[in-house]
């Protein structure tokens, strides 16, 4: 079985002034077969969105090991794993992070742009996300006048723009009220499986943790795997 | 709050040292520059004030002539007029130290007998005999002596026009004790001595008058003045001060003008810091709001902070300035000695209220910079304090309000300008001041609008000069710095090239003739430096010589001011280049002068008094005031008031035989120059004469017109390097506001490397901005230094040439500096973490 994401006995500390070690993960072990959608749920605090960041090359575990497609990230220089993330992961935060002084499809490029690919061959492609996620008229738009729904349809382009095989998704829907959270939701599972990107994202919505293969919860840096399997 | 206030204040300045340093570094340099042409134009009129109270301190008036020299004979009918307790004549020579480069002494002879208090070493001249009898009897003052290695007995040998004299140190006198600002280059003798050894038998410079206690001094001085007529001038040293300071006025506002563009390039240095400090503070400041502290606290806690670093920079830029001022005392006593021929300065007096203003001037201006951004903050209410800034969308939006009130400067001023506020003295600095306020003001719109225009297909040059337009709040004001400083960098070099270049063909067309003969001791028009008649006699007839103009040159009175006038062979063959006219027929003005003894007027002077060719001239002659009919109006470059050139048969027409102060030698065809040269060298003695061919002279002349601008460019120097320091501080700005954004493009997989090329290509981006819209100010700004200012002050006419070469190599040098100052920001933004991704909108 192919696997997108390993993490094998992760753990992250850390120091705090007066207090001593603080244990963000402890001792995470899990894997993520390819094409999967997993969802972890967790309240604030929980190290969620730690455990994110470690498997997008962000942060660095304490101890253990993280794989991406089979590549052990301690074996990676900081570089290798920026043009990992920028080849192969699509990041979504909560609070959308678009470029005020940026257009709707000039935030959408933004990786591309990175990455050193002519705008001109990803054209048809910004275009087909935009037309998929309803906002191919908005094109030229700049990002301030997009509601919070809007913004995270043009982060969602953002992150799939360069086919990426693994989508990580810091609670996606949690700057969106309820109805805006569900079709976000369903845009993000829908174009994941259409692009055969696996998912892994964090959430406190239960309702919306439901919706992938598998359901996992965290708790104060532990994870409790198969919620729902 | 005040001990919230120091905590707060030292953790702040701890955790943004940088910041800190740059901050207070542009408030020095803004002082330093301030202060350092405060003290030089304080001392450029002190030392020949110091050295007039040394000498005439005593005296309540002085009896000047209109002529270059005054009858002896008036000593004894002002010596008789009542209310007079006591007068003296005096008799000034300009001598040159042999064997030194420009060393000139200023002797003074005076009546050894008058009752002047001279401050001699010892109490006494010693045996009055000897200081009579012993031929070149002089007394110098010890700090020469000491300069110089001399004693009491030594012998020196100076030169007086084309004569060698030794004079022999009798005694030391110590005028500093009179007037500490006395130069120690003067030198005093017996008036007879004076004229006898280095001048001319008969004639005085000045009467020293002393009224009697009973006497009101302006009745007296109105008495005399009616018994000796119109042919002098009774004035108090108050009088000679004003007429003095009136001469340099121009040069002291131009260099003021400049060192209060550094101070206000400096400023906008402290806006940014502020709202730096603004940035890093917000959360900080909304926490205090929540708590319950006033709006007027959290003013009061930012000012107070600026206050702080101003003063630092105070402290720091006042010893700097002093230090700038002896550093570049001696460029700006050159300066003033070869345009105004004013005493060089040789000791700098700096009244404490001197440093005080410049401490003022820097808190205050600290202060004005800060209180935009201060006020802007303590006036938001508490929740967009603690809630994700935007800081950056203000500014945007009031880009357009700020181009309006840009437009509006430009256009009230040029109204202004029109309806008649051309004809005031000053108004080229009005337009001057509106182009440099309306300049900032247009900055964030034109930033806005050429950014805009930008299409990026990279993450590269053309990305990062987009985003420089999407944080205006930050960049347009270190854009708007930069453009200030290049503005003035364009414009002044525009200025000086355009006018070197008009110099150097001016010089090309009127230095016509193949060698120049002057005496050592010359240094303008005015002096009694002449060259002796049986030389020019045998050089008029040296082998090889084809012909010869001479030229005898002196100062006199018309109306209410000074001319310099010079008597010349006008007709000599193949000189009529010497003079290129802007009005008047060269033949038919030419043929004027000689035969009907018309004048040339110089343009300084025909601008000034507004006299151009068919009016006539009054000057004071031998018989009075005569009209001389102006022929031509001819290109000058004179400093002084004016200058007007009479055929040299007219000038001993109206004011008799004389020796002449130079001589021109056409050679024959052939005759090589610079062997000519050695072969004057060789035949006379010209150890008191320069003999210099036409092409040194011309080099000199060029040496002399940089030399007079070396200050100009060092104040261009600050100025830029504090708007880099501007550059700097937005950067670290940027890098700090940014986190957000830098840490997304590191998220989405920006390496290291690509963040440091975007911060460079961002500081590389606002230097290109800058240096767009500095240059379109500078441009401005060179127009209004050369069409307006100098006409209004020196009556120049200066052909618009552009140094295409040096202003190239500027762009690349601001260019390259923007990329430097970027360096160092760029590797704190490189070093963001993806981590760093906040909740705060980007």
């Amino acid at each position: 079985m192919d696997h997108s994401l390993t993490f094998s006995g992760v753990s992250k500390v850390y120091e705090t002034f007066g207090s001593g070690s603080k244990y963000a993960l402890q001792k995470v072990s899990f894997e993520v077969e390819k094409g999967r959608k997993v969802a972890v749920i967790g309240r604030s605090g929980s190290g969620k969105s730690t455990l994110l960041h470690i498997a997008a090359g962000i942060d660095v575990p304490s101890s253990g090991r993280v794989c991406i497609h089979g590549r052990d990230l301690n074996d990676l220089s900081e570089g290798d794993r920026t043009r990992m993330r920028r080849d192969e992961i699509g990041l979504i935060f909560q609070f959308f992070h678009l470029l005020p002084h940026l257009s709707v499809y000039d935030n959408v490029t933004l990786p591309c742009l990175i990455s050193g690919d002519r705008i001109r061959d990803v054209d048809a492609r910004v275009r087909e996300l935009l037309q998929r996620v309803g906002l191919a008229d908005r094109a030229g738009d700049t990002v301030e006048k997009l509601s919070g729904g809007e913004m995270q349809r043009v982060a969602i382009c953002r992150a799939l723009l360069r086919k990426p095989r693994l989508l990580l998704a810091d609670e996606p829907t949690g700057n969106l009220d309820d109805e805006n959270g569900q079709r976000v939701m369903d845009l993000l599972l829908s174009l994941a499986t259409d692009e055969g990107s696996t998912l892994l994202y964090v959430t406190h919505s239960k309702e919306f943790a439901s919706l992938a293969d598998e359901e996992w919860e965290i708790h104060s840096g532990e994870l409790t795997k198969s919620v729902r399997a | 709050m005040i001990r919230y206030f120091f905590k707060a204040m030292g953790a702040h300045f701890r955790s943004g040292r940088l910041l800190f340093v740059l901050t207070v570094l542009g408030v020095a340099l803004g002082v330093a520059s301030v202060l350092s042409i405060q003290i030089i134009n304080q001392n450029s009129l002190a030392a020949f004030e110091g050295s007039m109270m040394a000498v005439s301190g005593d005296a309540d008036l002085s009896v000047l002539g209109r002529l270059p020299t005054l009858p002896e004979s008036l000593y004894v009918d002002v010596l008789g007029e009542e209310g007079v307790a006591a007068a003296w004549p005096l008799y000034r020579v300009s001598v040159s130290l042999a064997q030194h480069d420009r060393f000139f002494l200023e002797v003074i002879g005076f009546d050894i007998f008058a009752p002047i208090r001279v401050p001699w070493e010892g109490g006494s001249p010693g045996d009055l005999s000897e200081v009579l009898a012993r031929p070149g009897w002089a007394a110098f003052t010890p700090a020469l002596a000491d300069q110089m290695g001399w004693s009491v007995g030594d012998s020196v040998q100076v030169y007086s026009g084309s004569r060698s004299v030794s004079l022999h140190i009798g005694a030391l006198v110590d005028f500093q004790k009179l007037s500490p600002l006395a130069s120690p280059k003067m030198v005093v003798m017996d008036i007879a001595q004076a004229q006898h050894l280095l001048g001319r038998s008969g004639q005085v410079h000045q009467i020293d008058v002393v009224a009697t206690d009973d006497t009101d001094v302006a009745q007296l001085q109105a008495r005399i003045q009616k018994k000796l007529g119109e042919s002098v001038q009774v004035v108090t040293p108050e009088g000679r001060s004003r007429q003095t300071e009136g001469l340099i006025s121009a040069f002291r506002l131009n260099l003021t003008a400049l060192s209060l563009i550094s101070l206000f390039v400096g400023l906008f240095l402290v806006y940014s810091s502020t709202q730096a400090s603004l940035v890093r503070r917000r959360a900080e400041f909304g926490m205090l709001r929540s708590i319950g502290t006033t709006r007027g606290q959290v003013f009061g806690l930012i000012v107070g902070e600026v206050v702080v670093t101003g003063t630092l920079g105070v402290l720091i830029g006042l010893p700097l300035g002093y230090w700038g001022a002896l550093e570049n005392v001696d460029v700006v006593s050159a300066t003033l000695t070869n345009l105004y021929m004013l005493e060089e300065i040789s000791t700098l007096h700096v009244s404490p209220w001197l440093f005080a203003t410049a401490g003022l001037i820097g808190v205050g201006g600290a202060i004005l910079g800060a209180l935009m951004p201060a006020w802007d903050m303590s006036r938001r209410d508490t929740r967009s304090l603690l809630s994700a800034f935007t800081l950056h969308e203000k500014i945007g939006s009031f880009a357009p309000h700020l181009s309006a009130a840009g437009l509006g400067v430009f256009t009230l001023v040029g109204v202004w300008y029109v309806a008649g506020g051309s004809r005031w003295q000053h108004a080229g600095f009005v337009l001057a001041v509106g182009l440099l306020t309306g300049l900032p003001l247009l900055t964030p719109m034109a930033v806005r609008l050429l950014t805009q225009q930008i299409k990026f297909r990279t993450f590269g040059l053309a990305y990062a000069l987009k985003s420089v337009g999407a944080r205006l709040q930050t960049t347009a004001f270190a854009v708007a710095a930069l453009a200030i400083a290049v503005s003035m960098l364009v414009g002044i070099t525009l200025m000086i090239g355009s006018f070197r270049e008009t110099l150097t063909v001016w010089i090309g067309t009127t230095v016509v003739a193949d060698i120049y003969v002057t005496p050592s001791s010359w240094r303008g028009q005015g002096d009694e430096a002449f060259l002796e008649a049986d030389l020019v006699e045998r050089m008029r007839r040296f082998p090889g010589v084809k012909a010869m103009d001479r030229l005898r040159g002196f100062l006199v009175s018309s109306q209410d001011q000074r001319l310099a006038l010079a008597g010349v062979d006008i007709g000599i063959a193949g000189g009529a280049t010497r003079f290129t006219l802007l009005e008047g027929d060269s033949e038919t003005a030419f043929a004027q002068v000689e035969e009907a003894g018309w004048v040339l007027v110089g343009e300084t002077l025909a601008r000034k008094k507004n006299l151009w060719v068919g009016d006539s001239v009054p000057i004071y002659t031998q018989n009075g005031i005569h009209s001389f009919p102006i022929a031509g109006v001819y290109y000058d470059y004179n400093a002084q008031g004016g200058a007007v050139i009479l055929d040299l048969q007219t000038v001993e027409k109206y004011w008799g035989q004389g020796p002449v102060n130079s001589v021109a030698l056409y050679l024959e065809a052939g005759v090589d120059t610079e062997a000519m040269v050695d072969a004057l060298k060789a035949e006379f003695d010209t150890s008191a004469m320069d003999i210099r061919s036409n092409r040194r002279l011309r080099e000199e002349a060029m040496t002399i017109f940089d030399q007079t601008f070396a200050v100009t460019r060092l104040l261009q120097g600050i100025s830029l390097m504090i708007a880099v320091c501007g550059i700097a501080l937005m950067l670290l700005v940027l890098a700090r506001e940014q986190v957000s954004e830098l840490a997304l493009y590191r998220a989405i997989g920006a390496t290291r490397y690509q963040l440091f090329s975007l911060f460079v290509g961002k500081g590389l981006g606002m230097g290109l901005l800058g240096l767009v819209m500095g240059s379109v100010g500078g441009i401005s700004l060179a127009m209004i230094l050369i069409f307006v200012i100098n006409r209004a002050y020196f009556g120049w006419t200066i052909q618009v040439y552009w140094p295409w070469f040096t202003l190239g190599q500027q762009a690349i040098t601001i260019l390259a500096v923007s990329m430097l100052a970027s360096l160092y920001p760029a590797l704190k933004a490189s070093r963001t973490p993806a981590t760093e991704l906040g909740r705060d909108d980007i």
